[in-house]
């Protein structure tokens, strides 16, 4: 693990940096176009093969024979049954082979995470927002495996129990939080550096030493779980091998087609000829390392569930065999670009499986498979490379959902890496996002990482943060309602729609007629945070020892160091950096709501606290007059003043500090994280009405993005507020949302701009930052629904306004303009 | 009534200071709104500039009728939310402090350079980074010269590019571009860049449009421009607003492409007409101004080459090279 990087001559990579600049990799080839068009032709579906696998597992003799077995090996040989049985398929004209489902574009159904939720939908799967398409037969099935595997789910095993069913339905009501874990975990960036350069082989020797001798590596003799682990270990990767096999076979079929042209003949040899070698030997060529990350990535969704599931730093783990290549003269920059082009479009092969009342929590179908390029090495020199841009620009060639793409920016971040960043945002899929390294690395230091481990960093999923191929991070645990526990600080506990107290959900904190200060409001909110995190890390620990016995990891296991030298699955705390991440939501509404009580109770003495927490009650329906005022006139977190960043700081830290208070029962530590999915939109439905003058029922600021129209004085103002703020305790990072009209940022002074706020910001000290370039559709649906798309930065004739202050006929002309922009 | 004590050369009444400007000088820019203009453009899209004085104005869309600000209302001029007994109106504000919606709302906040300066420090990062700056907008900021010429060297001291935008309608001693009013010369020399604003060549014609002889606005020009493109002189950029039927005749566009010629200045930027102003006549009870078509994507690239064709580099806002 020590020396990751294999050194590179500098003067060679300048010279690759030069050539890649000059030719233009962005426009996609033929191949590639085809590859999505047909992408994009495929009906939305779900996978049943896994699940049927594992119950034809279960029937036969040998699944018989694993119940009696370790919960280790018995999870392995399921497993291992998966793998080597699944029914390979090779797509046309694809470069990197091997299928996420049984079907072009599908959500693998997982009994043991929370895919039952979809029987919601069963009768009108065709009808929903995003249509999915079954035969009636496999609606059956699908009702079947639904109802014969219902009590294998986590959340079942973990909760149907006496005194836990309460939790257990929180699931279908989310107030106070959300536990996405109950899904599963997924969630990793594993050692691809190691799979790549090692093979599985290396995994598979280690194991097999220790079995032998019955010993770990430090000479200590095994115990039986140690042993079982070291079984599993072996176990798995033999079904590894059997799928990439079964793969390798079906290409030399088709290549045996004395139909097909030439070229591609010997494309699928080349692939039968990769699959046969890794994942288990070290990946020679370029292409072969990104088939064995393939590879291993399929198996990975196999083991466990599809969020989350991250490639890490690709352009350093491959940047040795795209070198050898080039040198070599058998790769070219065009080639390269293309091969990483269909191994991006790979990744748009798998969705997720939420029910349209999940949806509105998780909304987006996105699983998040990153990619993250650019940044130091341990010394914190720049390694940004030409294979950071060609990735960059392999994206361009497909502009495609997935995967996630992030960039990191340091102070030596190239200037020619920058605005190739930017002219991919500028595509308008949101993509990349960029983390700035000087805040991102105290804060994994912060959570107990080394420096050295902390500088290699990638993104898990969206914006989560692990130090690669070393980290169990269950990094999207739970998401966290922080507005909720103001309301339940100023009602001892109960949220303001119930009438008995006793239903007290939170803590039972003092009435509000006994608060004399604004320090007894915030001890308060502070003891009802500590209550509901308290709860949730009850509920997680429950769900982590099921996760022990029922849904260990093993492949998971074999790519995160310091299992294999401790013998022990990542579920059983064997990870060298263990981690569990709870995400806030509606921060900047907490925030600006405690200043806004401070202002009308404690400073201005305009209402007394009590009077406050009725109209609050009441939804200020007879007080539209103050929710007006505060709405309009109070200052809001976002536009640069720092007496109010500053209650968002506080509400920030009363988060942090509750939940690093805890350790999970991995004895791992529980970090901190910024960011919402579309729980702001579920959790505001369940929220009363907040000092800030939101109303009850309506959505919450999402992420470190400012409330619903709080910033006013445009987007440097919002990234000032961001940038202020202390970060070093938020290990999980966090998501902050600028948007703008393309117009705006289109063109090469468009490039400037945007590249330059992006150095400022995180010159600055921020950490993170995704930038939106609206279309016409979405500006439509903005004049339509103001409320819904508020904050969107357009360019009018001589400045930017904000779209929602525009007049009417102003904005259809913007959004003429913006579509047309579209087309050339 | 803070606003009409006697000024001193610490405040200057500004409506507005905008962040994130794109397109009046290079970079990202805070721009510096100025009121009080001398000249009424007919197209004008900042009717909110003309008078010196804060004013009124009501953002019907805003509004609750909640009445809270005609029970305000000290001297009972507010008759209903929408509508004031003008000349009897203090211009108090306290229907604006009243109305919790920001439907009331007032042009024009009395600022000191202290204040002006806190608010633009913070930026100063985005502007390092994108070879951005102050610009001084308005309205007009040589009409508040004492104030303007105070806050330009004291950001100029603090290495902030600066950029004028400016009607041309000021004191200045033509012959050297010295003298004049000290207070403007002193303005006009902190800058590194005046983007000046030219219309209509022929006198009668813009008197008619934009109520004002053009005479001092050409002569100006001319002295700048001679005095231009020296070191430590700001670069001196003409601008012209398309508004179809008036400024865009071949008449107009080839007189002034010539006048600047003559002046050996090379670049322009075409600034197309917008209709965003005509909302703002309304908040302030004007009279809606003429409406005029904007200009097509044709119209404006058959100017573009019009002009090109004379010799001058043309731009849009926020697409301009900035050189000498």
């Amino acid at each position: 693990m020590n020396s990751l990087y294999q050194k590179v001559s500098p003067a060679y990579s300048q010279a690759v940096a030069e050539t890649e600049c000059a030719a233009d990799l962005r426009i996609p080839s033929a191949r590639i176009t085809r590859i999505k068009a047909a992408l994009f032709a495929a009906p939305y579906s779900i996978c049943l093969e896994r699940p049927k696998l594992l119950a034809r597992f279960q029937r036969s003799a040998a699944g018989r024979a694993a119940r009696k077995e370790h919960p280790l090996v018995r999870r392995a040989l399921a497993l291992a049954f998966v793998l080597s049985q699944r029914t390979p398929r090779i797509y046309p004209d694809e470069l990197i082979i091997g299928n996420m489902t049984s079907k072009r574009i599908a959500a693998n159904y997982y009994p043991e995470g929370g895919s039952i939720n979809i029987l919601e939908d069963l009768f009108r799967l065709e009808k929903r927002t995003i249509p999915l398409k079954l035969t009636g037969k496999e609606k059956l099935d699908l009702a079947l495996i639904g109802l014969t595997t219902c009590r294998d789910s986590m959340g079942a095993r973990a909760l149907l129990k006496p005194g836990r069913f309460g939790h257990f339905l929180d699931f279908f009501s989310a107030k106070r939080y959300f536990i996405t874990e109950e899904a599963g975990i997924g969630h990793q960036v594993a050692d691809y550096h190691g799979l790549v350069h090692r093979g599985l082989k290396w995994m598979d020797a280690w194991a097999a030493n220790c079995l032998e001798n019955c010993r770990l590596q430090n000479g200590k003799s095994l115990d039986e779980d140690q042993r079982a682990f070291y079984r599993a270990i072996r176990i798995t990767i033999e079904g590894i091998r059997k799928m990439a096999a079964n793969l390798a076979r079906t290409a030399e079929k088709q290549a045996a087609d004395p139909a097909l042209a030439d070229p591609r003949r010997q494309e699928l040899l080349t692939a039968a000829a990769a699959c046969r070698r890794v994942p288990y030997e070290p990946a020679r060529t370029f292409l072969e390392g990104l088939q064995s990350c393939w590879l291993v990535h399929v198996a990975l969704n196999q083991e466990d569930f599809e969020q989350g599931m991250s490639f890490g730093r690709l352009d350093q783990i491959l940047w040795p065999l795209y070198c050898e290549d080039q040198a070599q003269g058998r790769l070219t920059p065009a080639t390269a670009a293309e091969i990483t082009a269909s191994f991006q479009l790979k990744t748009c092969e798998t969705m997720p499986i939420y029910s349209e009342r999940i949806d509105q929590y998780f909304s987006g179908n996105g699983v998040a498979q990153g990619i993250t390029v650019g940044g130091t090495d341990a010394d914190g020199n720049d390694v940004t490379n030409a294979l950071s841009g060609l990735i960059l620009e392999a994206y361009a060639q497909i502009a495609t959902r997935e995967p996630a793409l992030h960039v990191r920016v340091h102070p030596a971040t190239p200037a020619w890496f920058l605005e190739k960043a930017v002219e991919v945002l500028q595509l308008g899929c949101g993509k990349p996002s960029f983390f700035g390294d000087t805040a991102v690395v105290p804060a994994l230091e912060n959570a107990g990482m080394t420096t050295t481990h902390a500088r290699d960093y990638a993104v898990i999923g969206c914006v989560e943060m692990a130090s690669q191929g070393r980290t169990y991070n269950s990094s999207d645990a739970a998401l966290f309602n922080l507005p909720l526990c103001l309301e339940l600080a100023l009602n001892q506990g109960v949220c303001y729609g119930e009438k008995h107290f006793n239903n007290r959900l939170g803590a039972a904190t003092p009435a509000v007629e006994q608060m004399r200060s604004f320090d007894d409001v915030a001890a308060a909110f502070r003891q009802q945070v500590e209550h509901a995190v308290a709860e949730m890390v009850k509920v997680i620990g429950w769900l982590e020892a099921t996760y022990r016995i029922w849904r260990p990891t093993p492949i998971n296991s074999m790519l995160t160091d310091g299992c294999l030298a401790q013998g022990r699955d990542v579920t059983w705390g064997g990870a060298r950096y263990d981690l569990t991440s709870i995400q806030v939501t509606g921060l900047a509404d907490t925030g600006d709501a405690l200043y806004a009580l401070r202002q009308l109770v404690f400073e201005t003495r305009r209402y007394t606290l009590p009077e406050l927490v009725r109209i609050l009650k009441n939804d200020f329906r007879d007080h539209a007059v103050l929710q007006q005022e505060l709405v309009h006139k109070f200052p809001k977190y976002g536009n640069g003043i720092p007496a109010v960043d500053a209650m968002t700081q506080l509400a920030a830290d009363v988060f942090a500090d509750a939940v690093r208070a805890h350790l999970n029962s991995r004895k791992g530590r529980y970090v901190p994280g910024i960011y919402s999915m579309t729980c702001h939109i579920g959790f505001g439905r369940r929220t009363g009405a907040l000092p800030n003058g939101r109303r009850a029922g309506k959505r919450l600021s999402n992420g470190l993005s400012p409330a619903d129209g709080a910033d006013r004085q445009g987007p440097t103002a919002i990234l000032r507020s961001a940038a202020s703020l202390d970060s070093r305790k938020w290990a999980n990072c966090h998501a902050l949302n600028l948007k703008f009209d393309r117009r705006t940022v289109q063109g090469k002074s468009g490039a400037r701009v945007l590249s330059s706020l992006l150095t400022s910001f995180f010159r600055q000290g921020g950490m993170q930052v995704q930038i939106n370039v609206l279309d016409g559709a979405m500006l439509r649906a903005a004049k339509s629904d103001p409320k819904a798309y508020p904050g969107i930065v357009v360019r009018v004739a001589g400045y930017c306004a904000y779209f929602n202050d525009l007049q009417p006929a102003v904005q259809d002309e913007i959004i003429e303009r913006t579509s047309h922009g579209m087309e050339s | 009534m803070a606003w009409n004590r006697k000024k001193d050369e610490e405040t200057a009444v500004i409506f507005s200071i905008q962040h994130f400007c794109l397109q009046d000088g290079p970079g990202i820019r805070s721009l510096i709104f100025f009121k009080g203009c001398p000249l009424r453009c007919v197209w004008c899209q900042n009717p909110e500039s003309w008078r010196m004085d804060p004013e009124p104005a009501f953002k019907a869309h805003l509004c609750m009728n909640c009445r809270t600000c005609i029970a305000a209302c000290p001297g009972g001029v507010l008759l209903q939310p929408d509508r004031r007994k003008k000349d009897q109106c203090r211009r108090c504000f306290t229907c604006v402090h009243a109305c919790p919606c920001g439907a009331q709302s007032r042009f024009g906040e009395l600022h000191s350079t202290d204040s002006i300066l806190k608010e633009l420090r913070p930026e100063y990062p985005y502007f390092r980074d994108s070879g951005g700056g102050v610009t001084f907008s308005g309205g007009e900021a040589t009409l508040s010269a004492a104030f303007a010429a105070d806050i330009a060297e004291r950001l100029k001291a603090e290495g902030v590019h600066l950029t004028l935008e400016t009607c041309g309608q000021f004191s200045l001693d033509t012959e050297t571009a010295t003298d004049g009013d000290p207070l403007v010369q002193r303005l006009l020399m902190a800058m590194d860049l005046i983007l000046y604003d030219i219309k209509l060549f022929d006198d009668e014609t813009h008197q008619r449009y934009c109520g004002g002889s053009n005479q001092r606005i050409k002569a100006n020009l001319a002295a700048l421009a001679r005095s231009g493109g020296q070191k430590s002189r700001p670069l001196v950029w003409p601008r012209l607003p398309i508004i179809p039927g008036i400024t865009d005749t071949w008449d107009n566009l080839g007189s002034w492409a010539d006048f600047l010629m003559d002046l050996g200045l090379k670049h322009i930027t075409i600034v197309p007409y917008h209709r965003l102003g005509n909302a703002k006549r309304a908040w302030l009870g004007l009279a809606p101004g003429p409406e005029f078509t904007e200009p097509s994507p044709e119209a404006l690239q058959a100017i573009t080459r019009f002009l090109e064709q004379k010799g001058l580099n043309c731009y849009t806002p926020g697409e301009e090279e900035w050189r000498n």
